[in-house]
């Protein structure tokens, strides 16, 4: 038996679900992960990350 | 932990050269844009020059608005802003630069040879093999550089930016890889490993996915850095940023096979395309909002700043395009707007509004910082933002209502059941008004392009007579990470799930973090491309479905030289209308000798699967002569060169052999191809001549042309019942 007859008697129709289900499994890991408590603290310090560069902006030069 | 700073500076003469590279590469795809936006409003624009033609600079305008314009700009933004996040100089000067000058060169080629014709005949994917290969050096370079500057970062935390890259940079290389997997037949020459439905599945696996990890990916990046810098605010949810993140790259890579709704691919793999698509809107919304709402509390400023202005307008069109992406895969949506300008509308809002306007926002805001001198002028940045809002508003009207018309009038039947215009013709005349409107809005867009590029000439020429170099001081990352917020720890299995340490090994998270996106967009793909390949009822045989004669190979070969699949297509959907029209709708078994398969995505000119026998052989070299002598009101450039032109017969034989290679069963033909192809020429030639036409044909390229388009659709006609298969 080919690998293709295996393929082909596998019966995909379902497949489209069953991706769309562990898809949406992965996805709610994610969002109760992310907002799991006790992290918002360091999700703040993460976005101030950008700003955490000491260079001199052109704010501080003369602008028009 | 250590006290001790290093201190080092930023490479800030790279992100200037891209900087430049963008305006010049963007002004240069937008121009074409415009040319042949004004040769389907008047043929007369294609001049009767082939390399002018639009078949020809069709794929010019998309690869350098999309890989010159875009892709320069991402590497700007990628080069300045991830030095700053990760506190480091780039890992090597000397990468940067290849990377830059590389790049440069494959722009240069590409300008070069798809004029002249040489195409893979993929949409964004059309350079040649010598092309793809440097593309893959260059693009090997640039991850080397980035990976290394990521493993030599100062701060240890790594910004969502930095996410997106990362997963722009991987996905690339997979996507241009196995899209482009060629057999070479010459120096530019090749034939794509994958025929037919396979083909067309991988193409549109890379084409949807070049739009999502090349236009929306990298931006999304930008947009998180630059827009909270130029609002002087953190975005407004870091967490909605992350779950936007991971939906996108766990969402994007199955969305492919939207492209090709009702044609022959599989219904199930078009169905999974369609429902992940739909299912994208969420995140891309939720990035939307994000982007927007960073803004909150300062709208003051947005109404002062142009920046903000332009980002503002790019986010939203952000927000249009895909809710009007995922609106566009639902399979009646779809059948309607399939072939159609609508398309075209679709992603001009992507690419004026969100890549062009997120650019043009970035760099007004970068070149005060990077010339170290004021914007030349506030005020003409302004008027850039008025001119290509609107500019972009007339463009996408006029080809929306374009697309629904030609949808519409494709699909009317009249009271007697018969096609309301069955005159294709009637159809692009009625665009008429529209093409020119879309001209007037291109216009607008590029004046725009010219005030951008001169206030950025005008700040650069007063830059300092030396740029000052910043000496940036930090300290190396600790060998310990000692956690500042910790996260209480609780007992079980939920809390140790939803206490955050076991994904918070910062020291390794970069690599966690790549294996877990290539884990992502490979699972997917897998999913999709392995039963596209191996289920057999996907692609049913049909016995009367022939491999082309050599004459006709070189005439197919001719037809992607000339690029005619970018006005033509070559798929009946079965859909009654369309049967109505062209005839017996296309099954995937009618494909299978073709490497690269010629869909087409755009009917600009009528659909050619069943224009085999349609018309005399002498109508075509009439119509090739001059289409206006044949058909008034034609839009089609003329191939008056094919009947000049010599055809290459020695030739044929290696690309017959090519075939062979690939699998396509050619029997006699790979001993005595140039033999047969002559013979079929002079047969073909003559009857020409006998039923009044040129003579001395026999030679030319035209005739092997035509020997293609005569083929077209004959052997589904000759065969006896219609194959049986689980496809529709
Ligand atoms: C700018 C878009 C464009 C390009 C490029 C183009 N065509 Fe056309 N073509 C049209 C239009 C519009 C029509 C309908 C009017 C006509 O028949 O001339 C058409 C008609 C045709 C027809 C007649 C179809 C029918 O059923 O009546 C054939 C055959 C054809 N084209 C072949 C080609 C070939 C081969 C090439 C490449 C060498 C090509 N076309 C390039 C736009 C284009």
């Amino acid at each position: 038996m080919k690998l293709a007859d295996v393929m082909s008697g596998a019966g995909l129709s379902i497949y489209a679900v069953v991706a769309l289900l562990l898809f949406v499994i992965a996805f709610l890991a994610i969002v109760v992960r992310t907002y799991a408590p006790g992290s918002t603290a360091r999700y703040d310090a993460d976005a101030r990350i950008p700003f955490s560069d000491d260079e001199p902006g052109p704010a501080s030069r003369a602008r028009e | 932990m250590s006290t001790h700073l290093d201190t080092f500076s930023y490479d800030d003469a790279i992100v200037r050269k891209f900087l430049w590279a963008t305006f010049i590469w963007g002004l240069v795809g937008m121009l074409v844009g415009l040319w042949i936006a004004l040769e389907l409003a008047n043929p007369a624009f294609n001049l009767g020059l082939e390399w002018l033609s639009f078949g020809r600079l069709r794929p010019l305008h998309t690869n350098a608005v999309i890989f010159a314009f875009a892709g320069n700009a991402i590497f700007t933004g990628i080069y300045y802003s991830s030095q700053r996040l990760l506190k480091t100089r780039m890992f090597s000067d000397g990468l940067s630069r290849f990377h830059f000058w590389g790049w440069q060169a494959i722009i240069v080629a590409a300008a070069l040879t798809l004029p002249l014709g040489f195409t893979q005949a993929k949409e964004y994917a059309e350079l040649e093999w010598p092309i793809d290969i440097a593309i893959a050096v260059v693009w090997v370079a640039f991850a080397i550089n980035f990976f290394g500057t990521l493993a030599k970062r100062r701060e240890r935390h790594i910004y969502v930016a930095i996410w997106f890259y990362i997963a722009s940079i991987v996905t690339v290389a997979v996507l241009h890889i196995f899209n482009n997997l060629s057999l070479p037949v010459g120096p530019l020459k090749s034939y794509s490993i994958y025929a037919g439905v396979q083909d067309a599945f991988m193409q549109w696996w890379y084409g949807h996915n070049a739009v999502a990890f090349f236009l929306t990916t990298p931006f999304l990046g930008l947009m998180y850095y630059f827009m909270p810098k130029a609002a002087d605010k953190p975005v407004f949810s870091y967490k909605l940023s992350i779950l936007h993140f991971w939906t996108i790259v766990f969402l994007y890579i199955w969305a492919g096979p939207h492209h090709l709704h009702y044609t022959a691919l599989p219904d199930w793999a078009s169905t999974l395309g369609m429902l992940f698509s739909v299912m994208l809107w969420m995140p891309s919304w939720g990035g939307m909002i994000n982007g927007l709402l960073t803004l909150r509390g300062a709208w003051n400023k947005v109404a002062e700043e142009p920046v903000l202005k332009f980002f503002v307008v790019a986010v939203t069109a952000y927000g249009m395009s895909t809710f009007e992406g995922p609106m566009l895969s639902i399979k009646s949506v779809n059948s309607l707007a399939h072939y159609t300008d609508w398309i075209i509308a679709h992603v001009h809002t992507g690419a004026l509004g969100w890549n062009g306007l997120l650019t043009f926002g970035m760099i007004y805001w970068l070149a005060p910082r990077l010339f170290q001198t004021p914007l030349y002028s506030k005020k003409l940045a302004e008027y850039h933002f008025w001119i290509s809002t609107f500019g972009i508003l007339l463009y996408v009207a006029a080809i929306y209502s374009a697309g629904i018309t030609q949808g519409l009038m494709w699909r009317a039947f009249d009271e007697t059941g018969r096609l309301a215009y069955p005159d294709f013709v009637e159809t692009v005349m009625k665009l008429m008004p529209m093409n020119w409107v879309r001209v007037a809005g291109g216009t607008l867009y590029i004046v725009g392009m010219l005030m951008f590029g001169y206030n950025i000439f005008k700040t650069w020429a007063a830059r300092p007579a030396k740029y000052d170099v910043p000496v940036i001081s930090a300290p190396p990352l600790a060998k310990v990470y000692v956690d500042p917020h910790p996260v209480p720890a609780g007992t079980g299995v939920w809390a140790r799930f939803t206490g955050v340490h076991w994904h918070r090994n910062w020291e390794r998270m970069p690599l966690i973090f790549t294996v877990m996106i290539v884990l992502a967009v490979v699972v997917a793909s897998l999913s999709e491309i392995i039963p596209t390949f191996l289920i057999r009822s996907n692609v049913p045989t049909i016995a009367s479905v022939k491999p082309y004669t050599p004459l006709e190979l070189a005439g197919r070969d001719l037809y992607i030289r000339e690029g005619c699949f970018n006005c033509h297509s070559q798929m009946v959907r079965p859909l009654r209308h369309e049967t109505e029209r062209w005839g017996e709708y296309s099954k995937p078994g009618e494909f299978v000798y073709d490497h690269p398969f010629l869909w087409g995505s755009r009917r600009i000119g009528p659909d050619l699967a069943r224009v085999g026998g349609k018309y005399p052989d002498l109508w075509h070299v009439r119509h090739f002569q001059d289409p206006r002598a044949v058909v008034q009101n034609s839009i089609m450039p003329t191939y008056a060169h094919l009947q000049k032109r010599a055809l290459d017969f020695d030739g044929i034989q290696g690309r017959v052999d090519a075939m062979a290679m690939l699998g396509v069963p050619y029997g006699d033909a790979v001993n005595r191809a140039p033999a047969m192809a002559r013979e079929q020429a002079t047969a073909l030639a003559a009857g020409i001549e006998a039923t009044g036409g040129p003579a001395g044909l026999g030679d030319r390229e035209v005739i092997a042309l035509i020997a293609y388009l005569q083929r077209l659709g004959k052997d589904i006609r000759s065969a006896p019942v219609p194959a049986a298969g689980g496809t529709p």
